[in-house]
């Protein structure tokens, strides 16, 4: 039997950041992982993180992990693939199948961090090829370069479903709508608000009714729900599509916890079925840990710091930190995950109806009924300012922890504050010099850069672009407003895509003035977006 | 023996559902229909109805349809999913061939 002082289950985020913790602390680790490559989720992860710095936030989630695995390396992580651990047991004994046989290990700590499944619906059809999950979009997309489909419905409008649909439009699909039997959308309104202004409509309170197709999906009936979710009679709606896509949650992989015999708890505000575990992430077996997605349902970046808690916490543990430097460390990472925590998506307010934010301003019911503000709307925001000469507009709306727009920027134009779910503010007494940064920081997409006085009857808006083929300038098109409907013909004056950018490149359009605080989205003429 | 598990509890007639041939388990080809019905023969837990049906018990080991079978047999016995109990969880964790199962170490 080979030993190891901590073995780690699962090389996502969660257990990439538990390992190189322990290991920089001079532990002997192992990381296994059933996939044939490391990183878990993070590598199918193309659009910018949220957060802070301290966060890698505006940092592309394959590029966060690219660098977990330089990490690793450097502090000589022992990262085992095509390893499937199929057993735990009493001792903190693993078995592990690699080719084709069964190994033994034991460790003196053992970390679990196995992650998340997919949830499935069952509707009349949904066994039909073309009914995918949202996972299998991204591992289709962005790991395999291969197009779902052609034509998509998505089912799911949280953070998951939107942020798959709009990868969808940029690897070229159609996107014909996305639905939800809830009555709110559930992912960020900026994440929304990217496909929206796309075009794509959203369809609150519906569910699928039925995936058409005998051999394959050839189009999907979907109908308005009630208050007790059953389909009312007349509202059927049908749709021509060739694939569904399925984002409806994740539930905990949890079963070598419950098998080592872990106390579990069902717990539907994590998701499902969860380890009971202490502030380290200790479950009721001593030394026996679960990090990341596995302990609760959250996302990559709060996985990467409880992955972390749990390797200085086993560290620790096995004598090679003092109680001193724990604190320190836990300290300081218990502060960056509380950060990222807060807010009106934190855990602590899931399933709550929030009408107010943080500074009292109304919360766009338009935004979450339909995934865009209206042009009233969005005059409210702290963000949203008439300045004279080009200046930045944030349609940030919700209080959600993120803040890169205030760093980034050189000359002070945007004040978040200490707290950062705060709403950016722009700063009326200071001067904007069109940079760019903060449109290119914004992981949600959400600042234009407008300058009304651009020409005497023209207003030139600044947006970020992530779809190819990219215009050049003087490519004509036509402008969309928020809700994607087109509002105007246009032309593209400036194209900027420094590598400071990180491919999110910044096209300058030129619209009548009126249009100034409309034009959100450039469609190109013959170009499917 | 909690209430859940009581069977002398009337849970009512079994009553057809327009959507009964839906396949919820997949991999073991389980209707909706053979689910309810289970419940009514008496199958109260979601190991019983594992062991009776083998839904959940294929390929992917109840990874897509665990929360589904939860949600019907809970429906059935009229309580929440939460208050069903989860089934057991053992090794191997995954599907695996028995040469390989009862290859360990060379031996």
């Amino acid at each position: 039997m080979k030993r190891y002082d901590v073995i780690v289950v699962g090389s996502g985020p969660a257990g990439l950041s538990a390992a190189i913790e322990a290991a920089e602390k001079g532990l002997k680790v192992v990381v296994f992982d059933e996939n044939s490559k490391p990183g878990g989720q993070l590598f199918k992860q193309i659009h910018k993180f949220f957060g802070s710095k301290e966060h890698r936030a505006k940092m592309r989630g394959f590029k966060i992990g690219e660098e977990l695995l330089r990490e690793a390396e450097k502090a000589s992580v022992e990262v085992v693939l095509n390893a499937i651990v199929v057993g735990l047991f009493l001792d903190k004994e693993i078995t592990v199948n690699i080719n084709e046989e069964i190994v033994h290990y034991k460790g003196d700590a053992i970390i679990i961090a196995t992650g998340a499944s997919e949830n499935m619906v069952a509707f009349d059809g949904w066994t039909l090829p073309g009914v995918i999950g949202a996972g299998a979009a991204q591992t289709m997309m962005n790991l395999h370069s291969v197009k779902p489909g052609n034509k998509v419905l998505m089912l799911g409008s949280g953070n998951v479903g939107v942020v798959v649909s709009y990868q969808l439009l940029q690897s070229g699909c159609q996107v014909a709508a996305i639905v939800d039997a809830a009555s709110k959308i559930g992912g960020y309104g900026v994440h929304a608000a990217k496909v929206a202004r796309c075009g794509v409509p959203f369809y609150l309170s519906h569910t699928i009714i039925k995936a058409e197709g005998d051999e394959y999906v050839t189009g999907v009936t979907i109908g308005e729900v009630d208050s007790r979710f059953q389909v009312i009679p007349g509202t059927e709606k049908y749709f021509d599509v060739d694939t569904i896509c399925v984002a409806v949650g994740l539930s905990p992989m949890s079963q070598l916890l419950k098998m080592a015999g872990c106390d579990m708890e069902e717990n539907p505000k994590k998701g499902g079925f969860v380890p009971l575990c202490d502030e380290y992430g200790e479950t009721s077996i001593s030394g026996i840990f679960a990090a990341g997605d596995v302990s609760g349902i959250e996302e990559a970046s709060s996985a990467m710091i409880e992955g972390r808690i749990s390797g200085a916490a086993a560290a620790y543990k096995l004598g090679f930190i003092d109680k001193e430097e724990l604190e320190i460390k836990i300290e300081k990472l218990e502060k960056a995950l509380s950060s990222l925590r807060q807010g009106m998506f934190g855990p602590g307010n899931k399933g709550k109806d929030i009408f107010r934010t943080e500074e009292g301003y109304d919360i766009s019911i338009n935004l979450l009924k339909k995934g865009y503000l209206t042009d009233e709307e969005v005059m409210k925001y702290p963000g949203v300012k008439f300045i004279k000469g080009i200046h930045p507009v944030i349609e940030c709306s919700q209080n959600i922890p993120c803040n890169p727009c205030q760093d980034v920027c050189p000359q002070k134009c945007i004040k978040i504050g200490e707290k950062i779910t705060s709403l950016p503010v722009v700063d009326e007494d200071s001067t904007c010099i069109g940079c760019g940064l903060c449109v290119a920081s914004c992981s949600g997409q959400s600042i234009f850069l407008v300058n009304e006085d651009y020409e005497e009857e023209y207003t030139s808006v600044t947006l970020p672009y992530e779809f190819l083929p990219l215009p050049e300038k003087g490519t004509r098109g036509i402008a969309l407003d928020r809700s994607g409907h087109r509002i105007c013909e246009t032309e593209v004056v400036e194209v900027k895509s420094p590598s400071a950018f990180d491919h999110t490149n910044l096209l300058t359009i030129k619209v009548p003035k009126e249009m100034g605080m409309k034009a959100r989205f450039f469609k190109q003429q013959g170009v499917g977006i | 023996m909690n209430k859940v598990n009581d069977r002398s509890r009337d849970i009512g007639e079994f009553i057809s559902q327009y959507d009964d041939n839906m396949i919820i388990c997949r991999c073991e080809e389980i209707t909706k229909g053979e689910i309810r019905k289970a419940v009514h023969d008496g199958m109260f837990t979601i190991t019983e109805i594992r062991r009776y049906l083998r839904a959940g018990m294929g390929l992917c080991q109840g990874q897509t349809c665990s929360k589904l079978v939860k949600a019907i047999v809970a429906g059935e016995l009229n309580i929440s999913p939460a208050r069903l109990e989860s089934v057991m969880s053992r090794a191997p964790m995954r599907p695996i061939e028995m040469k390989i199962l009862g290859n360990e170490g060379g031996r």
